[in-house]
Protein backbone atom coordinates (compact mmCIF):
# COMPACT_ATOMS: atom_id res chain seq x y z
CA UNK A 1 0.00 0.00 0.00
CA UNK A 2 2.87 2.34 0.83
CA UNK A 3 4.78 1.62 -2.35
CA UNK A 4 2.22 2.90 -4.88
CA UNK A 5 1.66 6.04 -2.83
CA UNK A 6 5.38 6.76 -2.68
CA UNK A 7 5.65 6.14 -6.40
CA UNK A 8 2.67 8.40 -7.10
CA UNK A 9 4.11 11.25 -5.06
CA UNK A 10 7.54 10.91 -6.66
CA UNK A 11 5.99 10.70 -10.12
CA UNK A 12 3.83 13.77 -9.55
CA UNK A 13 6.78 15.82 -8.36
CA UNK A 14 9.03 14.68 -11.17
CA UNK A 15 6.33 15.18 -13.78
CA UNK A 16 5.45 18.71 -12.72
CA UNK A 17 9.13 19.62 -12.58
CA UNK A 18 9.80 18.01 -15.93
CA UNK A 19 6.83 19.81 -17.48
CA UNK A 20 8.08 23.14 -16.13
CA UNK A 21 11.56 22.54 -17.42
CA UNK A 22 10.29 21.33 -20.76
CA UNK A 23 8.65 24.71 -21.20
CA UNK A 24 12.01 26.33 -20.47
CA UNK A 25 13.72 23.96 -22.89
CA UNK A 26 11.13 24.75 -25.52
CA UNK A 27 11.77 28.47 -25.09
CA UNK A 28 15.51 27.88 -25.32
CA UNK A 29 15.24 25.77 -28.45
CA UNK A 30 12.90 28.32 -29.98
CA UNK A 31 15.32 31.11 -29.16
CA UNK A 32 18.38 29.27 -30.42
CA UNK A 33 16.75 28.36 -33.69
CA UNK A 34 15.81 32.01 -34.14
CA UNK A 35 19.43 33.04 -33.36
CA UNK A 36 18.44 34.49 -30.01
CA UNK A 37 19.80 33.59 -26.57
CA UNK A 38 16.59 32.74 -24.78
CA UNK A 39 15.73 33.07 -21.09
CA UNK A 40 18.97 33.54 -19.17
CA UNK A 41 18.16 35.85 -16.27
CA UNK A 42 16.12 34.13 -13.59
CA UNK A 43 18.16 32.15 -11.10
CA UNK A 44 17.78 31.65 -7.38
CA UNK A 45 15.14 34.04 -6.02
CA UNK A 46 16.28 36.93 -3.79
CA UNK A 47 19.87 36.52 -4.90
CA UNK A 48 21.82 37.65 -7.89
CA UNK A 49 22.78 34.11 -8.88
CA UNK A 50 21.45 33.45 -12.36
CA UNK A 51 22.31 29.83 -13.21
CA UNK A 52 21.83 30.65 -16.86
CA UNK A 53 18.08 31.04 -16.53
CA UNK A 54 17.30 27.79 -14.73
CA UNK A 55 14.96 29.59 -12.33
CA UNK A 56 12.65 30.58 -15.15
CA UNK A 57 10.10 27.74 -14.64
CA UNK A 58 9.62 28.83 -11.03
CA UNK A 59 8.95 32.38 -12.12
CA UNK A 60 6.55 31.19 -14.81
CA UNK A 61 4.69 29.01 -12.34
CA UNK A 62 4.40 31.77 -9.76
CA UNK A 63 3.22 34.15 -12.43
CA UNK A 64 0.50 31.79 -13.66
CA UNK A 65 -0.63 31.02 -10.12
CA UNK A 66 -0.97 34.62 -9.03
CA UNK A 67 -2.45 35.94 -12.23
CA UNK A 68 -6.07 36.93 -11.97
CA UNK A 69 -8.17 33.90 -12.82
CA UNK A 70 -10.75 35.75 -14.82
CA UNK A 71 -13.99 33.91 -15.52
CA UNK A 72 -16.05 35.63 -18.19
CA UNK A 73 -19.70 36.17 -17.22
CA UNK A 74 -21.07 34.52 -20.35
CA UNK A 75 -19.43 31.10 -19.94
CA UNK A 76 -21.17 27.92 -18.92
CA UNK A 77 -19.56 27.81 -15.52
CA UNK A 78 -19.76 24.10 -14.73
CA UNK A 79 -18.39 22.98 -18.08
CA UNK A 80 -15.89 25.82 -18.14
CA UNK A 81 -14.31 24.52 -14.94
CA UNK A 82 -14.67 20.89 -16.00
CA UNK A 83 -12.75 21.26 -19.28
CA UNK A 84 -9.24 21.87 -17.90
CA UNK A 85 -9.85 19.46 -15.03
CA UNK A 86 -10.74 16.63 -17.40
CA UNK A 87 -7.75 17.32 -19.62
CA UNK A 88 -5.33 17.50 -16.73
CA UNK A 89 -6.71 14.45 -14.95
CA UNK A 90 -6.70 12.37 -18.11
CA UNK A 91 -3.16 13.39 -18.96
CA UNK A 92 -1.92 12.69 -15.45
CA UNK A 93 -3.81 9.41 -15.11
CA UNK A 94 -2.16 8.11 -18.27
CA UNK A 95 1.19 8.10 -16.52
CA UNK A 96 -0.05 5.41 -14.14
CA UNK A 97 0.84 2.71 -16.65
CA UNK A 98 3.80 4.29 -18.41
CA UNK A 99 7.04 2.74 -17.14
CA UNK A 100 9.99 4.98 -16.34
CA UNK A 101 12.46 2.16 -16.46
CA UNK A 102 12.30 -1.54 -15.89
CA UNK A 103 12.66 -2.72 -12.29
CA UNK A 104 15.01 -1.97 -9.45
CA UNK A 105 16.11 -4.69 -7.02
CA UNK A 106 14.21 -4.48 -3.75
CA UNK A 107 15.73 -2.64 -0.83
CA UNK A 108 17.17 -5.11 1.71
CA UNK A 109 16.37 -8.17 -0.36
CA UNK A 110 12.69 -7.33 -0.69
CA UNK A 111 10.49 -7.59 -3.74
CA UNK A 112 11.86 -5.92 -6.91
CA UNK A 113 10.40 -2.46 -7.40
CA UNK A 114 8.73 -2.00 -10.76
CA UNK A 115 9.31 1.53 -12.00
CA UNK A 116 5.71 2.22 -12.87
CA UNK A 117 2.85 3.28 -10.65
CA UNK A 118 0.53 0.45 -11.67
CA UNK A 119 2.75 -2.47 -12.70
CA UNK A 120 1.53 -5.45 -14.63
CA UNK A 121 -1.63 -4.01 -16.14
CA UNK A 122 -2.59 -6.34 -18.96
CA UNK A 123 -4.37 -3.67 -20.97
CA UNK A 124 -1.77 -0.93 -20.53
CA UNK A 125 -2.00 0.27 -24.11
CA UNK A 126 -5.80 0.29 -24.10
CA UNK A 127 -5.68 2.28 -20.88
CA UNK A 128 -3.39 4.89 -22.47
CA UNK A 129 -5.61 5.17 -25.50
CA UNK A 130 -8.76 5.38 -23.42
CA UNK A 131 -7.41 8.31 -21.44
CA UNK A 132 -6.01 10.07 -24.47
CA UNK A 133 -9.53 9.89 -25.93
CA UNK A 134 -10.97 11.41 -22.78
CA UNK A 135 -8.69 14.40 -23.31
CA UNK A 136 -10.79 15.20 -26.37
CA UNK A 137 -13.73 15.85 -24.06
CA UNK A 138 -11.69 18.45 -22.24
CA UNK A 139 -10.99 20.22 -25.51
CA UNK A 140 -14.61 20.05 -26.63
CA UNK A 141 -16.05 21.12 -23.29
CA UNK A 142 -13.57 23.95 -22.94
CA UNK A 143 -14.31 25.21 -26.43
CA UNK A 144 -18.07 24.89 -26.04
CA UNK A 145 -18.32 26.33 -22.54
CA UNK A 146 -16.21 29.37 -23.45
CA UNK A 147 -19.18 30.68 -25.44
CA UNK A 148 -16.71 32.29 -27.80
CA UNK A 149 -16.55 31.79 -31.55
CA UNK A 150 -12.78 31.48 -31.65
CA UNK A 151 -12.73 29.12 -28.74
CA UNK A 152 -15.52 27.06 -30.21
CA UNK A 153 -13.93 26.83 -33.65
CA UNK A 154 -10.61 25.91 -32.07
CA UNK A 155 -12.29 23.24 -29.96
CA UNK A 156 -14.11 21.78 -32.95
CA UNK A 157 -11.01 21.71 -35.10
CA UNK A 158 -9.04 20.12 -32.30
CA UNK A 159 -11.71 17.51 -31.62
CA UNK A 160 -11.98 16.63 -35.31
CA UNK A 161 -8.22 16.31 -35.51
CA UNK A 162 -7.80 14.23 -32.37
CA UNK A 163 -10.65 11.87 -33.27
CA UNK A 164 -9.40 11.45 -36.82
CA UNK A 165 -5.85 10.71 -35.80
CA UNK A 166 -6.84 8.19 -33.19
CA UNK A 167 -7.49 5.68 -35.97
CA UNK A 168 -4.01 5.72 -37.51
CA UNK A 169 -2.56 5.90 -34.00
CA UNK A 170 -4.30 2.66 -33.13
CA UNK A 171 -3.51 1.05 -36.48
CA UNK A 172 0.16 1.93 -36.10
CA UNK A 173 0.53 0.02 -32.86
CA UNK A 174 -1.56 -2.98 -33.93
CA UNK A 175 1.43 -4.50 -35.68
CA UNK A 176 3.49 -4.21 -32.51
CA UNK A 177 0.73 -5.67 -30.39
CA UNK A 178 0.29 -8.51 -32.86
CA UNK A 179 3.95 -9.43 -32.88
CA UNK A 180 4.52 -8.99 -29.15
CA UNK A 181 1.26 -10.78 -28.43
CA UNK A 182 0.31 -8.51 -25.57
CA UNK A 183 -0.94 -5.07 -24.64
CA UNK A 184 1.35 -4.98 -21.62
CA UNK A 185 4.20 -2.52 -21.82
CA UNK A 186 6.48 -4.92 -19.96
CA UNK A 187 5.88 -7.73 -22.44
CA UNK A 188 6.45 -5.43 -25.41
CA UNK A 189 9.68 -4.26 -23.76
CA UNK A 190 10.99 -7.73 -23.19
CA UNK A 191 10.00 -8.85 -26.67
CA UNK A 192 12.20 -6.11 -28.10
CA UNK A 193 15.00 -6.56 -25.58
CA UNK A 194 15.27 -10.32 -25.96
CA UNK A 195 15.34 -10.30 -29.75
CA UNK A 196 17.44 -7.13 -29.80
CA UNK A 197 15.32 -6.07 -32.74
CA UNK A 198 13.47 -2.82 -32.15
CA UNK A 199 10.12 -2.60 -33.84
CA UNK A 200 11.20 0.53 -35.69
CA UNK A 201 13.58 -1.73 -37.61
CA UNK A 202 11.17 -4.55 -38.31
CA UNK A 203 8.01 -2.46 -38.78
CA UNK A 204 9.01 0.82 -40.43
CA UNK A 205 5.59 1.36 -41.95
CA UNK A 206 3.85 0.98 -38.62
CA UNK A 207 6.35 3.36 -37.08
CA UNK A 208 5.73 5.97 -39.77
CA UNK A 209 1.96 5.78 -39.34
CA UNK A 210 2.22 5.89 -35.56
CA UNK A 211 4.78 8.68 -35.56
CA UNK A 212 2.80 10.99 -37.81
CA UNK A 213 -0.42 10.25 -35.93
CA UNK A 214 1.32 10.80 -32.60
CA UNK A 215 2.63 14.13 -33.86
CA UNK A 216 -0.92 15.10 -34.71
CA UNK A 217 -2.28 13.75 -31.45
CA UNK A 218 0.14 15.84 -29.42
CA UNK A 219 -1.14 18.89 -31.32
CA UNK A 220 2.28 20.30 -32.09
CA UNK A 221 3.29 22.52 -34.85
CA UNK A 222 2.81 20.89 -38.21
CA UNK A 223 -0.57 19.87 -36.82
CA UNK A 224 -1.39 22.63 -34.36
CA UNK A 225 -4.47 23.79 -36.22
CA UNK A 226 -6.48 23.83 -33.03
CA UNK A 227 -4.55 26.73 -31.61
CA UNK A 228 -3.05 28.23 -34.71
CA UNK A 229 -1.97 31.47 -33.08
CA UNK A 230 -2.06 33.40 -36.31
CA UNK A 231 -5.59 32.34 -37.23
CA UNK A 232 -7.61 31.29 -34.22
CA UNK A 233 -6.43 33.51 -31.37
CA UNK A 234 -5.30 30.49 -29.34
CA UNK A 235 -7.97 27.90 -29.97
CA UNK A 236 -10.12 26.39 -27.30
CA UNK A 237 -8.25 28.00 -24.42
CA UNK A 238 -8.86 31.55 -25.59
CA UNK A 239 -11.08 32.32 -22.61
CA UNK A 240 -8.94 30.65 -19.98
CA UNK A 241 -6.54 32.41 -17.68
CA UNK A 242 -4.59 31.85 -14.49
CA UNK A 243 -4.47 28.39 -12.98
CA UNK A 244 -6.97 26.92 -15.44
CA UNK A 245 -4.79 28.00 -18.34
CA UNK A 246 -1.82 26.49 -16.57
CA UNK A 247 -3.66 23.18 -16.26
CA UNK A 248 -4.36 23.22 -19.99
CA UNK A 249 -0.79 24.09 -20.90
CA UNK A 250 0.66 21.52 -18.52
CA UNK A 251 -1.60 18.83 -19.93
CA UNK A 252 -0.39 19.72 -23.41
CA UNK A 253 3.16 19.22 -22.22
CA UNK A 254 2.08 15.92 -20.64
CA UNK A 255 0.63 14.84 -23.97
CA UNK A 256 4.00 15.54 -25.53
CA UNK A 257 5.66 13.38 -22.87
CA UNK A 258 3.13 10.60 -23.30
CA UNK A 259 3.60 10.58 -27.04
CA UNK A 260 7.40 10.54 -26.68
CA UNK A 261 7.19 7.71 -24.16
CA UNK A 262 4.89 5.70 -26.42
CA UNK A 263 7.18 6.15 -29.41
CA UNK A 264 10.20 5.02 -27.40
CA UNK A 265 8.44 2.17 -25.60
CA UNK A 266 6.73 0.71 -28.63
CA UNK A 267 9.23 1.30 -31.40
CA UNK A 268 12.66 2.25 -30.01
CA UNK A 269 13.13 -0.60 -27.58
CA UNK A 270 12.24 1.26 -24.40
CA UNK A 271 14.99 0.76 -21.85
CA UNK A 272 16.92 -1.62 -24.09
CA UNK A 273 20.20 -0.72 -25.70
CA UNK A 274 22.49 -3.30 -27.24
CA UNK A 275 25.34 -4.34 -25.01
CA UNK A 276 24.59 -1.95 -22.18
CA UNK A 277 21.38 -2.84 -20.43
CA UNK A 278 21.13 -6.59 -20.91
CA UNK A 279 17.74 -8.17 -21.39
CA UNK A 280 17.06 -10.37 -18.36
CA UNK A 281 14.24 -9.73 -15.93
CA UNK A 282 16.49 -9.86 -12.84
CA UNK A 283 18.65 -6.80 -12.54
CA UNK A 284 21.40 -5.42 -10.37
CA UNK A 285 21.28 -1.82 -9.23
CA UNK A 286 23.61 -0.80 -12.05
CA UNK A 287 21.61 -2.31 -14.87
CA UNK A 288 18.34 -1.20 -13.28
CA UNK A 289 19.47 2.41 -13.11
CA UNK A 290 21.12 2.15 -16.51
CA UNK A 291 17.81 1.10 -18.01
CA UNK A 292 16.13 4.15 -16.49
CA UNK A 293 18.84 6.39 -17.94
CA UNK A 294 18.60 4.80 -21.37
CA UNK A 295 14.81 5.06 -21.47
CA UNK A 296 14.71 8.66 -20.30
CA UNK A 297 17.56 9.58 -22.66
CA UNK A 298 15.65 8.19 -25.60
CA UNK A 299 12.49 10.01 -24.51
CA UNK A 300 14.52 13.20 -24.23
CA UNK A 301 15.83 12.78 -27.76
CA UNK A 302 12.35 12.21 -29.18
CA UNK A 303 11.07 15.25 -27.26
CA UNK A 304 13.93 17.34 -28.61
CA UNK A 305 13.01 16.26 -32.10
CA UNK A 306 9.47 17.46 -31.46
CA UNK A 307 10.78 20.80 -30.24
CA UNK A 308 13.04 21.30 -33.25
CA UNK A 309 10.36 20.13 -35.67
CA UNK A 310 8.13 22.90 -34.41
CA UNK A 311 10.40 25.47 -36.04
CA UNK A 312 11.15 23.44 -39.15
CA UNK A 313 7.90 22.90 -40.95
CA UNK A 314 4.92 25.01 -41.91
CA UNK A 315 1.46 24.16 -40.69
CA UNK A 316 -0.79 21.92 -42.75
CA UNK A 317 -3.99 23.26 -44.15
CA UNK A 318 -7.01 21.75 -42.46
CA UNK A 319 -8.23 19.78 -45.46
CA UNK A 320 -4.69 18.55 -46.10
CA UNK A 321 -4.44 17.33 -42.54
CA UNK A 322 -7.77 15.52 -42.72
CA UNK A 323 -6.82 14.01 -46.08
CA UNK A 324 -3.54 12.84 -44.60
CA UNK A 325 -5.36 11.05 -41.80
CA UNK A 326 -8.20 9.47 -43.73
CA UNK A 327 -6.80 8.99 -47.21
CA UNK A 328 -3.18 8.19 -46.46
CA UNK A 329 -2.51 7.08 -42.90
CA UNK A 330 -5.57 4.87 -42.37
CA UNK A 331 -4.97 2.86 -45.58
CA UNK A 332 -1.26 2.65 -44.79
CA UNK A 333 -2.04 1.42 -41.31
CA UNK A 334 -4.44 -1.21 -42.64
CA UNK A 335 -1.91 -2.40 -45.19
CA UNK A 336 0.71 -2.59 -42.48
CA UNK A 337 -1.58 -4.58 -40.23
CA UNK A 338 -2.39 -7.06 -42.98
CA UNK A 339 1.24 -7.35 -44.04
CA UNK A 340 2.39 -7.96 -40.47
CA UNK A 341 -0.35 -10.50 -39.84
CA UNK A 342 0.51 -12.23 -43.10
CA UNK A 343 4.17 -12.48 -42.22
CA UNK A 344 3.43 -13.56 -38.69
CA UNK A 345 1.29 -16.36 -40.05
CA UNK A 346 3.50 -17.59 -42.87
CA UNK A 347 6.99 -16.29 -42.06
CA UNK A 348 7.90 -18.92 -39.45
CA UNK A 349 6.50 -21.70 -41.62
CA UNK A 350 8.53 -20.60 -44.63
CA UNK A 351 11.58 -20.06 -42.46
CA UNK A 352 11.36 -23.62 -41.25
CA UNK A 353 10.75 -24.98 -44.74
CA UNK A 354 13.49 -23.11 -46.60
CA UNK A 355 15.82 -22.59 -43.69
CA UNK A 356 16.43 -18.82 -43.79
CA UNK A 357 16.93 -16.62 -40.77
CA UNK A 358 13.57 -15.45 -39.50
CA UNK A 359 14.64 -12.09 -37.94
CA UNK A 360 16.58 -11.03 -41.03
CA UNK A 361 13.72 -11.88 -43.33
CA UNK A 362 11.26 -10.10 -41.00
CA UNK A 363 13.28 -6.92 -41.40
CA UNK A 364 13.55 -7.41 -45.15
CA UNK A 365 9.81 -8.02 -45.38
CA UNK A 366 9.06 -4.93 -43.31
CA UNK A 367 11.23 -2.64 -45.40
CA UNK A 368 10.03 -4.16 -48.69
CA UNK A 369 6.42 -3.49 -47.70
CA UNK A 370 7.45 -0.01 -46.57
CA UNK A 371 9.18 0.83 -49.86
CA UNK A 372 6.38 -0.52 -52.05
CA UNK A 373 3.59 1.15 -50.09
CA UNK A 374 5.33 4.49 -49.79
CA UNK A 375 6.22 4.44 -53.47
CA UNK A 376 2.60 3.70 -54.36
CA UNK A 377 1.42 6.52 -52.10
CA UNK A 378 3.80 8.98 -53.69
CA UNK A 379 2.63 7.91 -57.12
CA UNK A 380 -1.07 8.11 -56.29
CA UNK A 381 -1.39 11.32 -54.29
CA UNK A 382 -2.21 14.42 -56.36
CA UNK A 383 0.36 17.12 -56.99
CA UNK A 384 -1.77 19.78 -55.40
CA UNK A 385 -4.96 19.82 -53.44
CA UNK A 386 -7.39 22.68 -53.61
CA UNK A 387 -9.92 23.46 -50.94
CA UNK A 388 -11.40 26.58 -52.47
CA UNK A 389 -15.14 26.53 -53.03
CA UNK A 390 -15.83 25.77 -56.66
CA UNK A 391 -18.10 27.75 -58.93
CA UNK A 392 -20.97 26.16 -60.81
CA UNK A 393 -19.21 26.27 -64.20
CA UNK A 394 -16.15 24.53 -62.77
CA UNK A 395 -18.21 21.43 -62.20
CA UNK A 396 -19.21 21.09 -65.82
CA UNK B 1 -6.34 45.74 -74.46
CA UNK B 2 -4.47 43.99 -77.19
CA UNK B 3 -1.84 41.66 -75.81
CA UNK B 4 0.27 39.93 -78.39
CA UNK B 5 0.72 36.23 -78.02
CA UNK B 6 4.49 36.59 -78.07
CA UNK B 7 4.59 38.72 -74.96
CA UNK B 8 2.75 36.15 -72.86
CA UNK B 9 5.01 33.66 -71.19
CA UNK B 10 3.32 30.59 -69.81
CA UNK B 11 4.76 29.57 -66.43
CA UNK B 12 4.01 26.08 -65.31
CA UNK B 13 4.05 24.86 -61.77
CA UNK B 14 7.24 22.82 -61.31
CA UNK B 15 6.71 19.09 -61.01
CA UNK B 16 7.16 17.83 -57.48
CA UNK B 17 8.21 14.30 -58.26
CA UNK B 18 7.72 11.27 -56.07
CA UNK B 19 9.70 12.54 -53.07
CA UNK B 20 8.21 15.98 -53.41
CA UNK B 21 4.73 14.59 -53.08
CA UNK B 22 5.77 12.95 -49.83
CA UNK B 23 7.10 16.30 -48.51
CA UNK B 24 10.58 14.77 -48.24
CA UNK B 25 12.59 17.71 -49.70
CA UNK B 26 10.48 20.18 -47.74
CA UNK B 27 10.94 18.32 -44.47
CA UNK B 28 14.67 17.77 -44.84
CA UNK B 29 15.22 21.38 -45.86
CA UNK B 30 13.20 22.64 -42.91
CA UNK B 31 14.91 20.37 -40.44
CA UNK B 32 18.43 21.11 -41.66
CA UNK B 33 17.74 24.84 -41.59
CA UNK B 34 16.42 24.62 -38.04
CA UNK B 35 19.34 22.52 -36.82
CA UNK B 36 21.87 24.77 -38.54
CA UNK B 37 20.39 27.77 -36.77
CA UNK B 38 20.32 25.86 -33.49
CA UNK B 39 24.12 25.92 -33.43
CA UNK B 40 24.78 29.12 -35.31
CA UNK B 41 26.14 32.34 -33.85
CA UNK B 42 23.52 34.18 -31.83
CA UNK B 43 22.64 37.63 -33.04
CA UNK B 44 21.40 39.04 -29.74
CA UNK B 45 23.64 40.06 -26.83
CA UNK B 46 23.13 39.97 -23.10
CA UNK B 47 22.27 43.63 -22.68
CA UNK B 48 22.96 45.60 -20.57
CA UNK B 49 26.16 43.79 -19.51
CA UNK B 50 27.20 43.29 -23.10
CA UNK B 51 26.53 46.12 -25.48
CA UNK B 52 25.82 45.85 -29.14
CA UNK B 53 28.82 46.79 -31.15
CA UNK B 54 27.74 49.52 -33.53
CA UNK B 55 29.57 48.80 -36.74
CA UNK B 56 29.86 52.40 -37.97
CA UNK B 57 29.21 54.89 -35.17
CA UNK B 58 29.84 57.85 -37.45
CA UNK B 59 26.68 57.16 -39.39
CA UNK B 60 24.58 55.76 -36.55
CA UNK B 61 21.46 57.80 -35.82
CA UNK B 62 20.97 58.00 -32.06
CA UNK B 63 20.71 60.84 -29.59
CA UNK B 64 21.51 64.32 -30.90
CA UNK B 65 24.31 66.57 -29.81
CA UNK B 66 25.18 70.19 -30.44
CA UNK B 67 28.78 70.58 -31.49
CA UNK B 68 31.12 73.17 -30.07
CA UNK B 69 33.60 75.06 -32.15
CA UNK B 70 37.30 75.26 -31.31
CA UNK B 71 36.70 78.01 -28.73
CA UNK B 72 34.06 75.96 -26.92
CA UNK B 73 31.13 78.01 -28.14
CA UNK B 74 28.06 76.46 -29.66
CA UNK B 75 28.56 76.05 -33.39
CA UNK B 76 24.93 76.66 -34.25
CA UNK B 77 24.10 79.89 -36.09
CA UNK B 78 20.33 79.63 -35.56
CA UNK B 79 19.54 79.40 -39.26
CA UNK B 80 16.45 77.23 -38.64
CA UNK B 81 17.35 74.83 -41.46
CA UNK B 82 17.20 71.83 -39.14
CA UNK B 83 13.88 72.91 -37.65
CA UNK B 84 12.52 73.36 -41.18
CA UNK B 85 13.82 70.02 -42.38
CA UNK B 86 12.56 68.15 -39.36
CA UNK B 87 9.58 65.99 -40.41
CA UNK B 88 8.51 65.46 -36.80
CA UNK B 89 8.71 69.12 -35.83
CA UNK B 90 10.66 68.30 -32.71
CA UNK B 91 13.28 71.07 -32.90
CA UNK B 92 12.46 74.36 -31.26
CA UNK B 93 14.86 77.30 -31.73
CA UNK B 94 14.72 80.86 -30.47
CA UNK B 95 17.35 82.96 -32.20
CA UNK B 96 19.03 86.00 -30.71
CA UNK B 97 21.67 88.53 -31.65
CA UNK B 98 25.05 86.87 -31.43
CA UNK B 99 27.38 88.13 -28.71
CA UNK B 100 30.33 87.15 -30.89
CA UNK B 101 31.56 89.19 -33.83
CA UNK B 102 32.00 86.25 -36.28
CA UNK B 103 28.30 85.58 -36.81
CA UNK B 104 24.97 87.36 -36.73
CA UNK B 105 22.77 85.02 -34.73
CA UNK B 106 23.09 82.32 -32.17
CA UNK B 107 20.45 80.11 -30.55
CA UNK B 108 19.23 81.57 -27.31
CA UNK B 109 17.03 78.52 -26.88
CA UNK B 110 17.60 75.23 -28.70
CA UNK B 111 15.57 72.27 -27.62
CA UNK B 112 14.78 68.91 -29.13
CA UNK B 113 11.90 66.76 -27.98
CA UNK B 114 13.64 63.39 -28.00
CA UNK B 115 10.32 61.58 -27.59
CA UNK B 116 8.93 63.20 -30.69
CA UNK B 117 12.06 62.75 -32.79
CA UNK B 118 12.02 59.93 -35.30
CA UNK B 119 15.83 59.82 -35.60
CA UNK B 120 15.79 60.30 -39.35
CA UNK B 121 18.94 62.42 -39.42
CA UNK B 122 17.45 65.13 -41.63
CA UNK B 123 18.64 67.84 -39.21
CA UNK B 124 22.19 66.61 -39.56
CA UNK B 125 21.81 66.62 -43.34
CA UNK B 126 20.38 70.12 -43.35
CA UNK B 127 22.86 71.82 -41.04
CA UNK B 128 25.23 74.09 -43.00
CA UNK B 129 27.79 74.45 -40.20
CA UNK B 130 27.80 70.88 -38.91
CA UNK B 131 26.48 71.97 -35.57
CA UNK B 132 23.90 69.26 -34.97
CA UNK B 133 24.85 65.61 -35.19
CA UNK B 134 23.44 62.25 -34.21
CA UNK B 135 25.52 60.14 -31.84
CA UNK B 136 25.55 56.36 -31.39
CA UNK B 137 23.73 56.60 -28.04
CA UNK B 138 20.61 54.50 -28.56
CA UNK B 139 19.30 53.63 -25.10
CA UNK B 140 17.90 56.94 -23.95
CA UNK B 141 15.59 56.92 -20.96
CA UNK B 142 14.20 59.56 -18.66
CA UNK B 143 11.89 59.74 -15.68
CA UNK B 144 9.46 62.22 -17.19
CA UNK B 145 8.39 63.68 -20.52
CA UNK B 146 9.71 67.09 -19.48
CA UNK B 147 13.18 65.67 -18.96
CA UNK B 148 13.16 64.13 -22.40
CA UNK B 149 13.04 67.59 -23.94
CA UNK B 150 16.75 68.25 -24.32
CA UNK B 151 17.77 71.89 -24.13
CA UNK B 152 20.98 73.53 -25.32
CA UNK B 153 22.97 72.77 -22.19
CA UNK B 154 22.04 69.12 -22.27
CA UNK B 155 22.82 68.79 -25.95
CA UNK B 156 26.20 70.41 -25.42
CA UNK B 157 26.80 67.99 -22.56
CA UNK B 158 26.15 65.14 -24.95
CA UNK B 159 28.86 66.61 -27.17
CA UNK B 160 31.26 66.74 -24.24
CA UNK B 161 30.49 63.11 -23.44
CA UNK B 162 30.77 61.81 -26.98
CA UNK B 163 33.21 63.99 -28.88
CA UNK B 164 36.00 61.50 -28.40
CA UNK B 165 34.07 58.42 -29.42
CA UNK B 166 32.48 59.95 -32.47
CA UNK B 167 35.13 61.54 -34.59
CA UNK B 168 34.65 64.15 -37.25
CA UNK B 169 32.33 63.47 -40.13
CA UNK B 170 33.74 60.90 -42.50
CA UNK B 171 31.32 61.01 -45.35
Amino acid sequence: MIEPIVKMVVLMVILMGAAAYLVLLERWVAAWIQDRRGPSRVGIPMTRIRLGGLGQPLADGIKLFFKEACTPTYVDRALYFLGPLIMFTAALATFAVIPFGDVLPGIGGGEPIALVVAPGIDVGLVYVFAFSSIAVYGVLLGGWASNNKYGFLGGLRSAAQLISYELPLGLGILGVVLVAGSLRFETIQYAQAESGLWYVVSQPLGFLVFFVAAFAESGRLPFDLAEAEQELVGGFHTEYSGVKLMLLLVSEVFHLFIVSFLIVLLFFGGWHFWGITGCGSTVSWTTGLLRVVVLLGKVMLVTLFFLVARWSWPRFRFDQMMALAWQVLVPLGLVHLVATAFWWEFGPVWAARWGFSLPVMTVVWGWAVFAIVIGLTAWLVPETSDNRPRLEEDWR
Amino acid sequence: MNVREKTIRQVRRPKLGLTGKLFVPLFTAGLTTAIRHLFSRKRTVNAPEVRHEIPRPEIYRGLHRLNRDERGRVKCVACFLCATACPAHCIDIVAAESPWPDRDKYPQLFQIDELRCIYCGMCEEACPVEAIELTPIYDLIGPSRAQMIFDKAKLLDVYDATWESKKEETR
